[in-house]
């Protein structure tokens, strides 16, 4: 069969033959229980699409390689396109679901009322930085912000000396590594800037900033990390998989609590668990609570339609969801994600539950 | 012996299906030339139209604000969508001018190279080499540039910085490179290098046009090579010069992705070479993926129409101008 | 005619002002430094073409293997091993087809040009406006394509980078082929006139096969800049990782995949983007060289 993304010829007709077979089949269906058997899965069938943000994306990839060695009658694509154009696409319909790193604001294109928050994975946002002969850094809140505010401009800055006793920083030039592409990455950093970042963080928060003068943009996260792999003295942020991926060092970051805590998928997890959750499962994870938090945690959710048209779409898209949320947690670790809390993912999946179609 | 000739009149007479098929495809052709013309007009219709939603929202700021942050807003960032291109159109033309300041005069040498010094044999060689310039892609021009040209022009820079960076005001043309190479320097050198072979080869075609009476005449009274080159081919070539200099300048600034690749995305008005900037088309290929809002897209799209109006100005003027030097080379060489 | 019988050589009646070593110090040197200079421009023009060769060879030559040009791409820049097949088979499928869109009508533009036009104002304006279209950045092909096209179809596919592709060589091909076109006797046309061939008869069966290597040679100059083209597809086709050989549906091709590895900060990655602009520049070499041996080998000479 076919994987490749289908004309829209092949879809009618998938659709049309998944239809006959889910109503074929119906009575023969069993029931769907939460530690999944395989046979559950390996009945679905059609093809969905989705798209969104490229933060999740090496955790989806992974998550779809595996769910389609399970469920191998159906096919999953997800394209990484960034959490606006993937919302505007599934606001357009052109998508079954979506990945976003940020929440549905109006000018989204989606509907309010249409759609489904489902956290999947969360992940920690480093600050990644390459300075020969200085193997651990810690920052706090407010250094960070003066950094990429471009108040503080060289590595021996007294700021950074006082954050980091008994280490000795050389004399040289910061280059300030962000994004050239509007991301939920940035969106998420910048917000920790805002909590946190002191006086020295005055641009505010959002998909792009008006980063100051003398600061190299790269594109996407890998982008990030390239530069700040090529500069001696560059810092950068960037997503906890592609930095471990790319063997850059990150710094540890203050938390709330006033401890240091490095990026890790732990400090990930209690992030999460710290994190006040909100009616429709949005939790804001940055600068949260607790001894062990790593303060930079971005969340991420999918964004589901709250009725399907199409009963063979609305099989596969809950099934693969729910294998997301149960059996493919597993994998988050693997590709440097974290898991969902225990009681998060009891919520998502009764979220997921009340999904039509 | 009178002969019909014929009696069936498609080739000699007026009517039939000779005439049926002479008309087809004179339309057809018609059709195929006049494409070109349609194309340029939907382009500029399409992009205008939907360029427009952004340069309504921005105003005459759109062309005179350096501010780019195209967000939605998000609570406790700006206040609203900021679009002011006025960083990229610096970046499109300081990235030209450097480009032009390595280009024209290594494309006028090889020029002169070809029409004045060069044996015989050493001809096709060259012109093969200049071809095989203009053949590779600029994405692996972008490749090498990124990661070996920009890491390696670093010491470079900073050899320039710490000499001159305390001249009044080469000191901050020259200001403190940036770690990865990545600015409007090594973007212009690699314009350069793909910039030659179009401003050779029109120079080339400029140069072949001089009367070789007056090459000769100048040798006759006692001239140098060189003083010949001076007196006779570039009075005469002065026209198509300059004409070809505004061609390499319409392609310098219309270089997408080697540029994207070499500058390091930044938005910024500097004087500082070594520093990251941006270009108009840059902009577009990088942030294409996600624009982040029809708005964002539109905007977008009014770079694109901001470097066709430049581009199509600079172009057509160009093409006048050498159209009229030759002519007048032409016409007094006759 | 008296003989003229030479007797000393010139050389010792040559009058002392018109050796060279007359000419002053200053004007000598200034001429030996002019003469140096252009040299090295030309040294300089050529060291970067080789340089960039070289590192294209060298780097590219690591990876290059029959599974690299085979296999699909993998879906995380970091994996090792997989291959840019999907991307040889994009850039063919979306070139061949904008060849086949552009070299026809690229053609059929030369002839209304060149055999019916000649000089109407309308002909030189098409002129002018195809040699200003050359200089069109390609972004905006692209840009243009995805507003007339793809918001209309609704999805990014290879098809749309074909157009995108075809309004880029459609200029160059119709300023190749008129070129070429013009260069073609006027005889051979007022015998086919006169043996009572149709205009268009004779433009099809003398006209056209005495230009074609002519032809040939600016179409496949057209194509290979077309298959190095990047910008544009970057915007229209979007992106896949595994083959599409129709021309519906997202599609990938060679340069877009250099592009994306080239900002990648793993070793596999740009590894992988070495080798993807090594089989492109292949492509488009040897595309480049069969179009200038053809024109130089069955060119028709200049009167």
């Amino acid at each position: 069969m076919n994987r490749n993304v289908l004309t829209r010829r092949s879809i009618l007709v998938g659709v049309a033959l998944a239809t006959l077979a889910a109503a074929g089949c119906a009575s023969k269906e069993p029931t769907t229980t939460p530690s999944g058997a395989a046979n559950e899965f390996a009945s679905l069938s059609g093809a969905v699409k989705a798209s969104g943000a490229s933060f999740p994306n090496a955790y989806y990839q992974k998550a779809i390689d595996e769910f389609l060695k399970v469920a191998d009658n159906a096919d999953v694509t997800y394209n990484s396109v960034g959490s606006g154009t993937g919302k505007k696409e599934f606001g357009q319909g052109l998508t079954d679901f979506a990945g976003s790193d940020s929440t549905v604001k109006d000018t989204d294109g989606v509907a309010s009322g249409s759609f489904y928050y489902i956290p999947t994975v969360a992940a920690p946002i480093t600050v990644s930085y390459n300075l020969s002969g200085v193997d651990s850094l810690k920052l706090s809140g407010t250094t960070v912000g003066s950094i990429f505010g471009r108040k503080i401009t060289k590595w021996n800055d007294p700021a950074i000396v006082a954050d980091n006793p008994g280490v000795t920083l050389p004399d040289k030039a910061i280059t300030v590594v962000h994004r050239s592409d509007g991301s939920g990455t940035t969106n998420n950093f910048t917000k920790f800037l805002v909590a946190a970042g002191g006086p020295g963080w005055t641009l505010g928060s959002g998909d792009s900033v008006a980063w100051a003068a003398d600061t190299q943009g790269g594109d996407k996260n890998t982008g990030v990390a390239q530069l700040v792999k090529q500069g001696d003295g560059a810092v950068g942020y960037v997503d906890f998989a592609d930095a471990t991926a790319s063997g850059l060092k990150f710094a540890s970051i203050k938390n709330k609590d006033g401890q240091f805590v490095a990026p890790s998928l732990d400090g990930a997890t209690a992030a999460l668990a710290g994190a006040e959750v909100k009616d429709d499962l949005t939790y804001n994870p940055i600068n949260a609570a607790g001894a062990a938090t790593y303060p930079i945690t971005a969340p991420t959710y999918l964004l589901l339609k709250t009725t399907y048209t199409d009963a063979a779409k609305a099989k596969l898209v809950k099934g693969f969801v729910r294998w997301l949320l149960t059996d493919g947690q597993s994998f988050a670790a693997s590709v440097n994600f974290a898991k969902l809390p225990a009681d998060l993912q009891q919520m998502a999946l009764s979220q997921l539950n009340k999904v039509q179609g | 012996m009178t002969q019909t000739v014929n009696n069936n009149r498609n080739s000699l007479g007026r009517r039939g299906r000779g005439v049926v098929g002479d008309r087809t495809f004179l339309i057809v052709s018609l059709i195929a030339g006049v494409l070109v013309l349609a194309i340029l007009a939907l382009i500029l219709l399409t992009t205008l139209r939907e360029a427009w939603p952004a340069f309504r929202y921005s105003g005459t700021d759109f062309v005179t604000s350096a501010t780019w942050v195209p967000n939605d807003p998000d609570g406790d960032g700006p206040a609203k969508a900021q679009f002011g291109a006025l960083a990229f159109i610096y970046g499109t033309v300081i990235v030209s001018i450097i480009a032009l300041l390595f280009a024209v005069p290594i494309s006028i040498g090889i020029a002169l190279f070809l029409t004045e010094l060069a044996p015989l044999r050493l001809r096709t060689p060259v012109v093969t080499v200049i071809d095989l310039l203009a053949a590779i892609p600029s994405v692996v021009f972008g490749l090498w540039g990124i990661i070996v040209v920009g890491p390696r022009l670093v010491p470079i820079y900073d050899w320039f910085h710490d000499v001159l960076g305390d001249v009044p005001v080469l000191g901050s043309v020259f200001g403190k490179p940036i770690a990865s190479g990545r600015s409007f320097m090594t973007a212009g050198l690699i314009v350069a290098i793909m910039i030659v072979p179009i401003i050779t080869s029109i120079t080339r075609e400029i140069f072949n046009t001089v009367p070789t009476e007056d090459k000769q005449a100048a040798f006759a009274l006692g001239a140098t090579r060189w003083e010949m080159i001076k007196g006779a081919v570039f009075p005469h070539s002065f026209g198509g010069m300059v004409g070809a200099v505004m061609l390499g300048m319409g392609r310098a600034m219309g270089e997408t992705i080697a540029v994207a690749l070499t500058m390091g995305a930044a938005v910024q008005i500097v004087p500082n070479v070594f520093a990251s900037g941006n270009t108009l088309p840059a902009v577009i290929a990088q942030n294409w993926g996600d624009p982040g809002s029809e708005l964002g897209r539109s905007a977008l799209i009014a770079c694109g129409v901001v470097l066709f109006g430049i581009t199509i100005l600079v172009n057509y003027g160009a093409r006048i101008i050498v159209r009229r030097a030759e002519v007048r080379m032409k016409g007094a060489a006759v | 005619m008296t003989t003229f019988a030479p007797s000393a050589p010139a050389r010792e009646s040559v009058p002392d002002s018109l050796r060279r070593a007359s000419l002053s110090r200053r004007r000598r040197l200034t001429d030996v430094v002019a003469r140096s200079l252009i040299w090295l421009s030309l040294a300089v023009a050529v060291v970067p073409l080789g340089l960039v060769t070289y590192y294209v060879i060298a780097k590219g030559v690591h990876v290059m293997s029959w599974e690299f040009l085979t296999e699909r791409i993998p879906r995380q820049a970091q994996t090792a091993g997989g291959g840019i097949g999907p991307a040889i088979i994009g850039t063919v499928v979306v070139t061949s087809v904008a060849a086949l869109i552009a070299i026809p009508l690229g053609v059929l533009g030369a002839i209304y040009l060149n055999e019916y036009g000649r000089q109407s104002p309308l002909a030189r304006t098409i002129r002018t406006m195809a040699d200003v279209m050359t200089g069109v950045p390609s972004i905006m092909m692209g840009l243009f394509i995805f507003i007339a096209f793809v918001l209309l179809v609704g999805e990014k596919s290879g098809f749309a980078g074909s157009l995108a592709l075809a309004c880029l060589m459609l200029p160059v091909v119709i300023r190749t082929s008129e070129e070429m076109l013009r260069l073609v006797p006027d005889e051979l046309r007022q015998a086919s006139l006169a043996l009572g061939a149709r205009k268009w008869k004779t433009i099809v069966s003398v006209v056209l096969p005495a230009a074609i290597s002519g032809i040939t040679s600016g179409a496949l100059l057209a194509i290979a800049r077309a298959a190095g083209e990047t910008a544009p597809i970057l915007l229209v086709v979007g992106l896949v990782y595994r083959a599409n050989w129709s021309l519906f549906g997202e599609n990938t091709a060679l340069p877009v995949q250099i592009y994306r590895n080239a900002q990648e900060p793993f070793e596999t990655a740009v590894d992988r983007a070495w080798g993807a602009a090594l089989t492109l520049v292949a492509i488009v070499l040897f595309t480049t060289l069969i179009g200038r041996f053809l024109a130089n080998r069955f060119a028709i000479k200049e009167r």
